[in-house]
């Protein structure tokens, strides 16, 4: 690893003004999973690393009334084992423990896996179909951003030197819902998704609502909005249904042939990971 | 860049380290002698290097040597005993052969500690899920998961 300096910033303040004077010399650091590792193979060389592990602010899982606010610092192992994060939105937990394994759960982060916007960041496609909202600080003060408009591309996020991410928002669903993330992998830990498909079903005031959201199979996560309203209001989806909404699926993504899997077989996959997650949110919306 | 001094627990001792920014914990631990920490993949991959930083594990490849500041690490050297015993975790390994080259042993000896401080009676998918970081290219796992009942056993027995 290149030489770096090393500030640990005790206050969001003090963290941002770093991050402003040195621009784009500067990084900021949470888990350190992802950036160490880039730090490494020199994919980026930082002068000034900015760890975040000492601010107050951006710590924890909070759960209130109006939704979930997972601080930056918050770890995959924090959110999966918070109990709202069970009851409120299980997605977001099947997501946190698709990720690498237990070890590296316990330092990385849910913000920095959205933060580091690689195409098959498992954590993504959860917090899209639970439309969350990225909160932002920075010199010119407080933002907040839909998640699909932050994440501009591979590696590449709506941020200017100087912000920081301090949580991710999660409205609560209105009505009784449940959710599930499938990740097809070519084992079980420590992989990247070849395909991640998010879904949630929720039972709110327009009838049964769906949403599902798609990782690794085009350079940003996706919605797939048209098989969404196939479904909208259709509480025991029949096969010829499953079928439609899986080809509406598939024409959302775009995927990439690489190492880990082909063009046909994503989309393949993407059509058959669809049917069976639409499949378990019905079945648990059942037993509930 | 110049190197900077970090304060913390090791083993129950305190210790200070001279450090660059960049040292990762598996570093500084090695320089420094805990060689019980190894230098498998160092890119978060293998989990040979695996500590407990404030009882949690971790892999310290992925932790500046900084961030321990004020903080508390244990190694496998920790769990041995004053008296040269070993702990229940490692008597286990040995007893049920879940040791082949050994590379791998002490990030497996401290998962399994924090997973059983965790979960006294994990269930075999609960073991699995909880040694998924921890690589080992010899044994095919099956003497491990062993070891990692009878030392939930050894631990019972001794409470």
């Amino acid at each position: 690893m290149l030489a770096f300096e090393l500030e640990r910033p005790r206050s969001l303040q003090e963290a941002i003004s770093i991050l402003e004077k040195f621009g784009n010399r500067a990084m900021p650091k949470a888990g350190g999973t992802d950036l160490l590792m880039w730090m490494k193979d020199r994919l980026v060389t930082p002068e000034v690393v900015v760890d975040l592990s000492l601010i107050p602010d951006l710590a924890g899982v909070n759960f209130s009334k109006d939704g979930l606010r997972i601080g930056a610092m918050a770890t995959c192992t924090e959110v999966l084992e918070s109990a709202a994060v069970e009851d409120h939105f299980p997605a977001l937990r099947d997501a946190c423990l698709s990720h690498s394994d237990w070890l590296i759960r316990n330092r990385a982060t849910v913000v920095g896996n959205v933060c580091s916007a690689v195409p098959s960041g498992d954590v993504m496609p959860a917090l899209y179909c639970y439309d969350a909202t990225i909160r932002i600080v920075g010199p010119r003060g407080e933002r907040s951003i839909p998640i699909n408009k932050f994440i501009l591309g591979p590696r590449k996020k709506d941020m200017i030197a100087g912000e920081i991410v301090t949580h991710v928002f999660l409205p609560l669903p209105e009505g009784k819902s449940s959710g599930c993330y499938l990740k097809l992998g070519r084992r079980n830990a420590l992989d990247l998704a070849q395909v991640g498909v998010a879904c949630v079903a929720i039972d709110g005031k327009n009838g049964r609502e769906y949403r599902l959201a798609y990782g690794a199979v085009a350079p940003t996560p996706v919605r797939a909005l048209e098989a969404e309203k196939a479904l909208q209001g259709i509480k025991a989806p029949d096969d010829a249904l499953l079928e439609k909404v899986s080809a509406l699926a598939k024409e959302a993504v775009k995927p990439i042939a690489d190492v880990r899997a082909g063009v046909e077989y994503r989309l393949a996959m993407v059509g058959e990971l669809t049917k069976r997650a639409i499949d378990t949110c019905v079945e648990r919306l059942k037993e509930e | 860049m110049t190197k900077r001094e970090v304060h913390f627990t090791l083993n129950g001792r305190s210790v200070t380290y001279e450090v660059e920014p960049r040292t990762t914990l598996l570093r500084a631990l090695r320089h420094h002698g805990v060689t019980s920490v190894k230098r498998g993949c160092e890119e978060g991959e293998c989990g040979t290097c695996t500590v407990l930083l404030d009882g949690v594990p971790v892999k310290s490849c992925t932790v500046l040597a900084l961030e321990v500041e004020g903080r508390s690490v244990l190694t496998a050297e920790g769990l041995v005993g004053k008296d040269g015993k070993l702990h229940p975790v490692q008597q286990a390994f040995v007893e049920e052969g879940g040791i082949q080259c050994g590379f791998c042993t002490p990030g497996m000896v401290l998962t399994t500690y924090a997973l059983l401080k965790k979960n006294p009676d994990p269930s075999e998918d609960e073991i699995r899920l909880a040694l998924a970081g921890n690589l080992c290219r010899c044994t095919g796992y099956t003497g491990i998961f062993r070891s990692v009942k009878r030392a939930a056993e050894l631990l019972k027995d001794q409470a």
